[in-house]
Order: structure tokens, then C-alpha cells, then sequence
């Protein structure tokens, strides 16, 4: 089906989605709730029968938002499916019910960003080394090289080995407020 | 991995009783882009023809992951005497681009003890042989 | 996997093929002889490859081997420090009084006291010569600078003005490229080169 009929279908089966429509993807919002039944929707109603990766945004305050993509091979139609988990609770069902292949998916997205996927056969962690703490793609997770080097760059022009440090902090760009703790 | 021997390449004017030796066997631990690079000077240089390689040099070529860190620690193990390391590229070397990274080693020196730094991201395959001149004594190497 | 001082078990070592015929397509049957350095021609030995060139004569214009610093240029603006991504530039100044000549107000300028690259973080990405105002830093082809230890891979101040002698001069504009800007704000008479 094209884009605009999957967004008719949409509307029909998934009367909480919100979706957008661009040149070949279509992206739909959907509540935590729904979001077995929007990849149902996908695959059985939007004929995407091709999983093609799931992953995890950090959006902070806003919590974390799932991410799928799906495609439908006959129709050449991409369909990215979102949803939200509040950072205190991340918890999902599991979309391994639906398609196989989120199973390594979900196991990086769980390791990487702390979401439990509930249902799911076997949670390891998948790419990271054993005894690992933390999870690294969140973004209050700190480089800790970072932390313990110093960056050439907040110097001042003028500023040299034996000056005092200027009263003003440079951070490096990227690094967010209040980072590193001192 | 890949052991290849390899003829140590000579300037003009150096003779073959120079004092580094004529062939080295090169173990090469192609980990990522730089693997590539030691491939492409292997690859023109490699003789079946058996040598008379009277080293074994094992090349850290790519970035050492801390998943991947034991099995090079395994491989320099392995390695039987006489032996040189020689870390290739930014990543070998300090960790290179991803010094920041919370799933790399820093530099394969911290596992493993290095005789050789080639420097490159990535480096020549020219530079290869260049390190390993270094790494067995060629003097005439630094300009 | 043979180690020295195994056999080799079994078999003859494969015929290498005659000079002056081409090498079987297969890769690691290539030459038969040590390589020798000096510029290489592809060689049938080599299994049509360009020999490979122990030096950096022959290397395409831009190529990105070392960087070079001319210290006249430098202002310690701290740029390229602070944008180089692997954080490998380090620099230390300080600043100095120049009386001005007649009756003139007396300026403040930056001296280097310390310019150093830390050529094992280098990702060679260029940024930092991309970023300079005031074009101190300078690409390189010489690539043949392995250490024995990682310390003597941070090259310091002159070091790196050693590099721009090997720097070679910049390529020629395309033929019918358009004027660049800098030429056209100087005036008729500067246009592109070639």
C-alpha cells in the first residue's frame, strides 16, 4: 500500500498513532501501550514484512524513545515506528512474539540503554565485555577519559604552564553542562 | 590471522650482509580498517618460496577493543621467541580516535609490551615496512 | 601454522613464474625476489601492481602524511587545540609586552612557549589545518616516522618546523577554474594560475 494509505489504515487500527508522511517513510508515534499493536498493524495490515533494525534515542527529560524500522519489500515503503519509556520505568514488550529478528535488536538497545524488554527469551547483553557496568549510549553516561584528561584546549591564548588558570571554564564542545563534576 | 613471510625490504646501497635480518615472518592481527593496509603491503611482497625468517613479528593492526583484548593478549602469548611487536595506527597505538571510548584499550601497549609504534590513521602500507626496518634494527630508516 | 624451527611439512615449494611473464592472479604469489626500494614501475612480478615506494616522492598532491607548523603564522588563537577532536594538540604561551615604535600604545602578543601534535591520537582528520586562520599548519607527505617509543611520537615545536621542509608547494588550479576570491578582492592581474 502506499504512504497515504497506510495512513488511512493507520487511523482505522491505531486510533492513538500519530503519524507523518515523507518521500517513501512513513513515521508514526504511538503510546507505550500500543506498541505491540502498532508493529502488528505493520506487519499483518502494512504488509512490512521485513524487520530491519530497533534501537533506542535518549531523550532525556522527555525518556527514552524505541525506535523500529520496518519496509515493506513489495511496496518499497519504509515504516518507522516510535514510542516512548519513561527513564525511571523503561519497560516494553518484547516485539520477538511479532518478528525474530528483533531478538539481537533488543538485547544491544537493552544493554546500551537499560530498556527491559519484557517476554523476551534471553536478555544478555550482546556486544559489550562481561562485568560490564553502566549503559554507555545513555547520555549522562560519562567518558571517563574524558573526565580524567585534560583538554589542551581550555587554555587561553597566553595561558601557559606556569600562569594561573583564567576564571573562566572552557568545556570542550559537546560536553554538557556542569561536566565534569568537579 | 595471517603469517606471511615477508623479505625486509633494503635501500640502494644497503648490501644483503646488512646487519638486520633478510626475512621476518609477520603475524599480522588485522583488527579493523588498518588490517587492510597491512594486507596491501603483504600482498605484494609475500614469497611461498620458504625464507629463512628468523623472527616473528606480531602486528596489532586496527583498534583493540576490551572484547577482543584477551585474544591478542593470547596471541602474543602464542607467539614463540625470537619476537617483536609492532603496533600499527592511531588505534594500536593510543587508542587513536576512539580514546575516548568506554569499550576500547587504549593502545595495545597496555596488554601487551610493544617494540614499535607506526604511526597513520591508517597508516602506508609503505610505512608498514618502515616500522619493520625500525623494529629489526635498520638504522638507516630515521631520516 | 608453522613456527620457526618446524618443518614444512610435506610437499615442494610452488615454481615462482619466469621473469618477464605475469603472475598468477592469486594473491600472495607475487614476487619471487626481496623487494628493493626506489621508485617502482608495475612490474609483471608484481602481479601488475605498482611496486611499492619505500619514500614519499611520488605521492598525489594533498596527501595527508604529517603536519608541518610554521610558528611565524601563529597567534595562539587555540583553535586547532580546541577543535581538534582526539585532543592531541598542546599549547602553552604566554604573552609579551612589544613596545611599538615612535610614540605608539605598546601591543600584547602571544609567544609559543609549546606547540606539540601527539602524533599517536592523531586521526589525521585535517581539522586543524582546516581551521587555522592564519595557515600555520601545513599537510605533509612523509609518512615513514615509526618510534621505538610512544613518547617520541608527540613531536614538539621544532619537530614540526623540521616537517615544513618537506611540505610540498599547493597544487595548480584546475584549467578554467573560476578566480578565487581572495585573487579577485586583490585586483586584475592575480587571476587563477594554469
Amino acid at each position: 500500500m502506499t504512504g497515504g494509505q497506510l495512513l488511512a489504515e493507520a487511523a482505522r487500527h491505531l486510533p492513538t498513532a500519530r503519524c507523518a508522511a515523507e518521500e517513501g517513510t512513513v513515521t508514526m508515534d504511538v503510546p507505550r501501550e500500543d506498541w505491540l499493536a502498532a508493529l502488528a498493524f505493520a506487519r499483518d495490515v502494512a504488509g512490512c514484512d521485513f524487520f530491519d533494525w530497533l534501537t533506542a534515542v535518549d531523550e532525556q527529560d522527555k525518556g527514552l524513545a524505541v525506535v523500529a524500522h520496518l519496509y515493506s519489500i513489495e511496496d518499497r515503503q519504509h515504516l518507522l515506528v516510535r514510542t516512548l519509556v519513561p527513564q525511571d520505568d523503561p519497560v516494553l514488550p518484547t516485539a520477538t512474539s511479532l518478528f525474530r529478528g528483533a531478538g539481537w535488536a533488543e538485547r544491544e538497545t537493552h544493554e546500551m540503554f537499560g530498556v527491559v524488554f519484557a517476554g523476551h527469551p534471553g536478555l544478555a547483553p550482546l556486544l559489550l565485555p562481561a562485568g560490564f557496568e553502566g549503559h554507555p549510549l545513555r547520555k549522562d553516561f560519562p567518558l571517563a577519559a574524558r573526565a580524567a584528561q585534560d583538554w589542551p584546549g581550555a587554555r587561553e591564548p597566553g595561558e601557559g604552564e606556569t600562569s594561573a588558570r583564567s576564571r573562566r571554564r572552557l568545556v570542550p564542545p559537546g560536553v554538557p553542562e556542569g561536566w565534569p563534576p568537579a | 590471522m595471517v603469517a606471511v613471510d615477508l623479505p625486509l625490504p633494503r635501500r640502494q646501497g644497503e648490501t644483503e650482509a646488512a646487519a638486520f635480518p633478510a626475512w621476518v615472518r609477520v603475524f599480522d592481527a588485522g583488527l579493523a580498517c588498518c588490517g587492510v593496509e597491512v594486507s596491501a603491503a603483504l600482498r605484494r611482497c609475500v614469497s611461498l618460496l620458504p625464507g629463512e625468517a628468523t623472527v616473528n613479528v606480531l602486528v596489532v593492526a586496527g583498534t583493540v577493543t576490551d572484547k577482543l583484548a584477551p585474544l591478542v593478549l593470547a596471541a602474543y602469548r602464542d607467539l614463540p621467541e625470537p619476537r617483536r611487536v609492532l603496533s600499527f595506527g592511531a588505534c594500536a597505538n593510543s587508542g587513536g580516535p576512539y580514546w575516548d571510548s568506554y569499550c576500547v584499550t587504549k593502545g595495545a601497549d597496555q596488554i601487551i609490551p610493544v617494540d614499535g609504534y607506526v604511526p597513520g590513521c591508517p597508516p602506508r602500507p609503505e610505512a608498514l615496512l618502515h616500522g619493520l626496518r625500525l623494529l629489526l634494527g635498520a638504522e638507516g630508516d630515521r631520516p | 601454522m608453522t613456527f620457526i624451527g618446524q618443518e614444512r611439512p610435506g610437499g615442494h615449494a610452488p615454481v615462482p613464474p619466469a621473469h618477464g611473464e605475469p603472475g598468477p592472479a592469486i594473491p600472495s604469489q607475487g614476487l619471487a625476489e626481496p623487494v628493493t626500494a626506489g621508485p617502482g614501475d608495475a612490474g609483471p612480478a608484481s602481479g601488475g601492481l605498482p611496486a611499492l615506494d619505500l619514500d614519499a616522492g611520488h605521492l598525489p598532491p594533498r596527501s595527508r602524511g604529517v603536519i608541518g607548523l610554521l610558528e611565524e603564522n601563529c597567534t595562539v588563537c587555540m583553535l586547532c587545540a580546541r577543535e581538534c577532536p582526539d585532543w592531541c594538540i598542546y599549547i602553552e604561551s604566554h604573552k609579551q609586552t612589544v613596545p611599538a615604535p615612535d610614540s605608539g600604545r605598546p601591543r600584547v602578543r602571544n609567544v609559543l612557549d609549546r606547540f606539540a601534535i601527539d602524533f599517536s591520537l592523531c586521526m589525521y582528520c585535517g581539522i586543524c589545518i582546516e581551521v587555522c586562520p592564519y595557515d600555520a599548519l601545513f599537510w605533509s607527505p612523509e609518512f615513514a616516522y615509526p618510534e621505538a617509543g610512544i613518547a617520541a611520537l608527540t613531536h614538539e615545536q621544532d619537530r614540526l618546523r623540521d616537517w615544513m621542509q618537506t611540505v610540498p608547494p599547493p597544487p595548480a588550479h584546475d584549467p578554467g577554474a573560476p578566480t578565487p576570491r581572495e585573487a579577485q578582492a586583490a585586483g586584475p592581474g592575480t587571476g587563477a594560475a594554469g
